[in-house]
């Protein structure tokens, strides 16, 4: 579905000043002739085999602190059901939220998180139904009293489970492209980020990403409100330059590689 | 997660870049003219030990983050021209490439509001607010809403903005202003910063990392939830989609641009690249430049506000695209490069006047080199903002430091060049030149000039060296020893000169005749 038009006010003006100190009379209506696009062609040519790219991914993001477990896809389920529970035991998670995906549906996560008696929320309407309810951090007045069951329990998830649309190796990112089911909140509000994909979905390099991206969404009125790559856990350097890990955004980031 | 206990929110009022506070003592917003104020800002960062060490650690950092990585990704110098190329492109084409943004982003759903000054901004977000009856606003990390006072304006109306970046939080607590790009609170030690969340708090703080940064985080986090309305600045906006690319360490943008109803951007109108394609050279540009990391933890690309079938996400967006004297740079021979900058910080790093005083010497929003060019063109005051162009060395490492190659030291000498040719120079600096056009236009003059420098320091030297010399001399004595002119310049030599070597023919070359051209020499001879 497409969204309505937004507004737009004083470009008239605004444009007609930048087209004239640029010495036009006009403002350009057609797209001028580019001496150069994108990335310099040795980098764009440098392809990776799977292999390499898998080698770059997993040194990447384990430079950034991020673990790293491969798993076999004829167990895929029971392994990675066993290690996410291994994973909440370590961080004393007690409800867990997950995007609503087909590929993360397959995994019977909700079933794995019931055995070892954690919470699970999906992210779809009424995805919160059966939670028990928490008091909320800002209190019972307020915005956020106001805000839907799903994101308020969202926010009170420490867990949260993706399925990336897409990986990048060689800066050891993944790209998330949120909407509907695949809500910013999973891979924002939760302490921990739990990743889940397949080898083949790692690309060498942000660029193909992007070429992905634009491919499946060739008009921008259809693409999802937010692209988000993610490198490794939220940090900050602000308090005299010690590395605080976790600041905003989750401080624990795992990736379950399937092969 | 958030704090369990706490249930009232009573945010800090924020402060503003014309408020002093009262009773702080520190580097509170300059309220003294930028250009006449700048000796005295630079006399006390220079007495501040501590300023000076974070300062020249914390760049040493930077600098060094970016070497490696610059180095580890290869081929840099080819990335750099890519970028310059790209940038240099879109601003060239800026009506074309704005027009497709603007209009992409009202495809979209998000509204877009055109503004010539800061004044024109600040209404238009007042607007917004109003109509949200908003009381308090969660803001991103925005140079350009620090740029516009927007804090200051916001406060007035009772409105609570609230800093969500970590560094700027804790500046927000100290009401004192950022004093660098990436890592603004890069002057306060873990005692000042506890000592500011204790009197948050009201209860006591351990100078320790770990305790300090959790209690922003419990706090930030409530602020994020209640926040009305979400601000944030645009790294980079996206022509061919509307989109605007946010990119943030800690997370504080993807919050402020996710969980409020109402997610409200604040542009300059040069933050563009045309495509995707470019987006990912600036990308990878402004990462490593500006910490040495291969890409910065979030990078979020949004375009529209939230779509029907999402649950989380604004309701509502709105770009609000800022001139505020960055037209006037364009078509500009000289200028027009300075609006390809991509506010990386490399050039405050390498820069030896930066390193030295920190930002706040400045004082303006943008300091160091980029500071130095941009505050006085964007404020088009070369009387007092203009004196900033003579806070640099003129050595040119911001140049080899840029990510896309502007020539910062160039600009610099023609903002002298500019502030000279209006006659804005201190008066005796005017003499000075005069004097000098003078000596120098006349061989008598210059002789005379050159035999009464060598008698008249006499009083002044001990064994060869000035050590302590009276102003304007003590402005070089006061760090180093001035060497004393010779009694015998290179000048007067030179005939005795030409004659050793037409005598004395080197390496078997032929003697030289009377046009020799000698090499070196003209070493002091101190007595």
């Amino acid at each position: 579905m497409t969204p309505n038009n937004g507004i737009m006010s004083g470009k008239e003006a605004f444009m007609q000043r930048i087209a004239s100190r640029l010495g036009r009379s006009n403002p350009m209506q057609t797209a001028p002739e580019k001496p150069v696009r994108g990335v310099p062609e040795h980098y764009r040519d440098r392809i990776l085999s799977a292999e390499e790219r898998l080698d770059t991914f997993i040194s990447n993001w384990t430079a950034l602190s991020g673990k790293v477990l491969i798993v076999d896809e004829a167990t895929a389920a029971e392994t990675i059901g066993q290690y996410l529970l291994q994973v909440c035991a370590d961080h004393g998670i007690t409800r867990a939220a997950r995007w609503e995906h087909d590929a993360l549906n397959g995994l019977e996560l909700d079933a794995a998180l019931q055995r070892g008696g954690i919470e699970s929320l999906v992210w779809r309407e009424g995805g919160d139904a059966g939670l028990q309810r928490r008091e909320l951090p800002t209190g019972p007045e307020g915005n956020w009293s106001k805000r839907i069951g799903l994101l308020q329990a969202a926010e009170q998830c420490r867990l949260g489970i993706v399925w990336p649309d897409c990986v990048i190796a060689n800066t050891g990112t993944l790209a998330l492209f949120s909407q509907g089911g695949k809500g910013r909140s999973v891979s924002l509000l939760t302490e921990v980020l739990f990743s889940v994909f397949r080898a083949d979905q790692i690309v060498t390099r942000m660029g193909e990403a992007f070429e992905l991206f634009k491919s499946r969404y060739p008009e921008a009125v259809v693409m999802p409100s937010s692209l988000n790559l993610i490198t490794g856990p939220s940090r900050s350097a602000d308090i005299e330059n010690d590395l605080t890990i976790g600041i905003h955004g989750p401080g624990s980031v795992y990736a379950v590689i399937i092969q | 997660m958030g704090d369990g206990g706490q249930k009232v929110l009573e945010p800090k009022k924020a402060h503003s870049t014309g408020d002093t506070g009262s009773g702080h003592t520190g580097h509170e917003p300059e309220t003294s003219p930028i250009g006449s104020g700048l000796k005295k800002r630079t006399k006390e960062a220079l007495k501040d030990d501590f300023l000076r060490k974070a300062v020249a650690f914390t760049t040493d950092k930077l600098r060094g983050g970016r070497l490696k990585a610059a180095d580890e990704f290869g081929d840099w110098e080819t990335w750099r021209e890519r970028g310059r190329a790209i940038r240099q492109h879109t601003i060239s084409h800026l009506d074309y490439y704005l027009g497709q943004f603007a209009d992409n982003v009202v495809k979209n759903g998000g509204n877009v509001h055109f503004c010539h000054n800061g004044d024109d901004a600040v209404s238009t977000f007042m607007d917004i607010a109003g109509r949200h009856r908003a009381k308090l606003v969660a803001k991103g990390k925005s140079m350009v809403s620090e740029e516009i006072h927007l804090n200051h304006h916001l406060e007035e109306q009772g409105i609570d903005a609230i800093e969500t970046d970590l560094g700027e939080y804790i500046l927000q607590l100290a009401r004192e202003t950022p004093s660098h790009l990436i890592i603004p609170a890069i002057h306060k030690n873990k005692r000042q910063i506890a000592d500011l969340f204790e009197a948050d708090a009201g209860r006591p703080f351990e100078p320790d990392t770990k305790t300090l940064a959790n209690y922003a985080k419990q706090k930030l986090r409530n602020y994020f939830l209640e926040a009305d309305i979400g601000l944030t600045g645009c790294n980079f906006g996206v022509a061919e989609s509307g989109s605007i690319t946010l990119v943030s360490n800690e997370g504080n943008g993807r919050m402020v641009s996710t969980l409020p109803k109402v997610h409200v951007v604040i542009m300059g109108m040069e933050r563009l690249v045309p495509t995707f394609e470019d987006l990912e050279v600036v990308l990878n540009l402004l990462a490593r430049s500006a910490t040495g990391q291969k890409l910065t933890t979030y990078t979020s690309i949004l375009t529209g506000a939230k779509r029907p079938e999402d649950l989380d996400g604004p309701e509502e967006l709105h770009v609000i695209i800022l001139d505020n004297g960055r037209s006037e740079q364009l078509g500009d021979p000289i200028f027009q490069d300075v609006l390809n900058c991509i506010r990386c910080a490399a050039c405050l790093n390498v820069c030896p006047v930066y390193r030295n005083v920190g930002g706040h010497t400045y004082g303006s929003v943008y300091s160091g080199p980029i500071g130095a060019v941009l505050t006085p063109l964007l404020q088009q005051d070369m009387k007092e903002a203009g004196t900033l162009a003579y806070a640099s060395s003129l050595c040119g490492a911001c140049y080899e430091a840029c990510p896309v190659k502007i020539p910062l030291h160039d600009m610099l000498v023609h903002l002298r060049h500019r502030k000279v040719k209006m006659k804005l120079t201190a008066l005796p600096e005017r003499i000075a030149f005069k004097v000098y056009q003078t000596m120098f236009g006349s061989v008598t003059l210059f002789k005379l000039a050159t035999k009464s420098a060598y008698y008249l320091q006499k009083p002044l030297a001990r064994n060869g060296f000035i050590k302590s010399g009276p102003p304007p001399l003590s402005g070089w004595t006061q760090s180093r020893f001035m060497p004393m002119l010779p009694k015998q310049s290179f000048r007067d030599k030179w005939a005795a000169l030409q004659a050793e070597l037409a005598a004395k023919p080197r390496n078997g070359a032929p003697a030289v005749g009377g046009d020799a051209k000698a090499k070196g020499g003209g070493g002091h001879d101190a007595e």
